[in-house]
């Protein structure tokens, strides 16, 4: 995992973009997804997901990647992780060997969640033969949401006397090299949206408040 | 959920947790107020315009500190007259570093004296929002229009200590607000504090026990 507090942003020209196949939406509604949201919970317990923030820069200001599902519904790359793809630690020891433990744990992610962020963000975006692989740098952790029951309201904190969340949705920055391929499935577009666009707007709670959760960075706006 | 036991082995995690108390632990009183001059709309913006042209872009830095209440933290605030919501802060003086600032307005309004107390600043800047202008409102990105922002306010997690003495200016009231409430009252607190439950999802908040 990369922790710096500088991010280099390149020209979206600097990519290359093509297509694969189409990867369909398991639901068809938001009914469904619910649906099957409970199902799973019954045989795996709390869902994680995690996402890519992954960023271009366009006339000096930073753009984020987005997938777009049909005409209006945008979302970042990423996805559920499997049962055992996010070992969660309650419990750690301290230099000294105390130990303590801490409500929040999810907030401590660890090296499985980010291969599982890679696997999601290559499953998405990067072509299917093995020599086109980009080499995913994962970055920081910049938001973590919480679904405290099967609906589609999520907050960025566990709400008081919800013991039981029914999901953990992580968002990390991802660190992009000066050039990639990415192959989009045929069924999603890809956008570059600026960030002022996503300030405040129609994008989700999520999404929105990306902006102000990235504002820590500095960008290091790079030129072809 | 898996429970694990484990060494943790990426010491950089260790700073995304931080301890709050009680609000029950601290004690609260007061002190004169200094009382700011009044002055009109137009006066103000043609003091922070000649105050630009002299020293360039003013900064202020914000401490987001937290309490613990009905097992959900709460953010201190400071209202001033009925209706303004600050965070504990204020400006820099030109050349003054982030943290020093930070400390010596923390001291200011919050303790009794400049000396007395120490304010242990956690890691960097949490967040950060510019102004293109005086009288425009604030947003979390550079202005893209090329145009030097007149504004910045930097906001940095500030950890208290078990227990501690507030002393606060009388013109000022101290609150504990709750991170539920201030998520659903843009209107009332402003974009930056409103925000600031969404800045700090990132951080493991470990209430310790009353």
């Amino acid at each position: 995992m990369v922790t710096s507090a500088v991010v280099n942003t390149y020209p979206l020209s600097s990519y290359t973009f093509g297509t694969k196949e189409p990867k369909m939406e398991k639901d068809t509604s938001v009914a469904d997804r619910l649906a099957r949201m409970k199902v799973n919970y019954m045989k795996e317990g709390m869902r994680t997901s995690v996402e890519g923030i992954l960023l271009v820069q366009e006339h000096n200001h930073p753009h984020i990647l987005l997938l777009q599902i049909g005409n209006t519904f945008c979302k970042l790359p990423g996805g559920r992780l499997k049962p055992g793809e996010n070992g969660i630690l309650l419990y750690f020891f301290d230099s000294y060997g105390t130990m303590f433990c801490i409500s929040n744990h999810v907030a401590l992610f660890n090296s499985a969640e980010i291969e599982g962020l890679k696997r999601k963000l290559s499953s998405k975006l990067a072509a299917n033969s093995t020599g086109l692989q980009p080499d995913w740098q994962i970055g920081e952790c910049v938001a973590i949401w919480w679904r405290p029951n099967f609906e589609t309201i999520m907050y960025p904190y566990c709400p008081p006397h919800i013991t039981k969340p029914k999901e953990c949705k992580k968002l990390f920055l991802v660190h992009l090299s000066e050039r990639e391929y990415f192959a989009v499935p045929k069924n999603l577009k890809l956008l570059a949206v600026p960030l002022f666009e996503l300030y405040d707007n129609r994008y989700g709670p999520v999404i929105s408040t990306i902006p102000q959760q990235l504002s820590r960075f500095q960008f290091n706006m790079i030129h072809s | 959920m898996e429970i694990m036991n484990g060494r943790l082995n990426n010491g950089g995690n260790l700073n995304l947790v931080f301890d709050i108390y009680p609000l029950s632990n601290y004690y609260f009183s007061s002190k004169p107020g200094v009382s700011s001059k009044e002055e009109t709309l137009g006066d103000r913006a043609r003091r922070l315009k000649s105050n630009y042209d002299v020293h360039g872009m003013r900064t202020y830095v914000e401490a987001v500190i937290l309490v613990e209440l009905f097992k959900h933290p709460h953010l201190l605030l400071l209202q001033a007259k009925n209706c303004i919501y600050k965070l504990p802060g204020g400006r820099l003086r030109p050349g003054e570093s982030d943290v020093d600032g930070l400390k010596r307005k923390l001291s200011t309004k919050l303790s009794a004296d400049e000396t007395q107390c120490q304010w242990e600043v956690v890691g960097e800047c949490i967040g950060t929002w510019w102004k293109s202008d005086f009288e425009t409102l604030p947003f979390p990105y550079l202005p893209s229009s090329g145009n030097n922002p007149k504004e910045c306010t930097k906001l940095y997690l500030v950890k208290l200590p078990s227990s501690r003495d507030f002393v606060v200016p009388k013109n000022l009231k101290l609150l504990a607000v709750p991170m539920c409430q201030l998520h659903e009252s843009r209107k009332t607190y402003g974009p930056i504090i409103s925000g600031i439950p969404q800045l700090l999802s990132r951080f493991a908040i470990n209430m310790v026990g009353s």
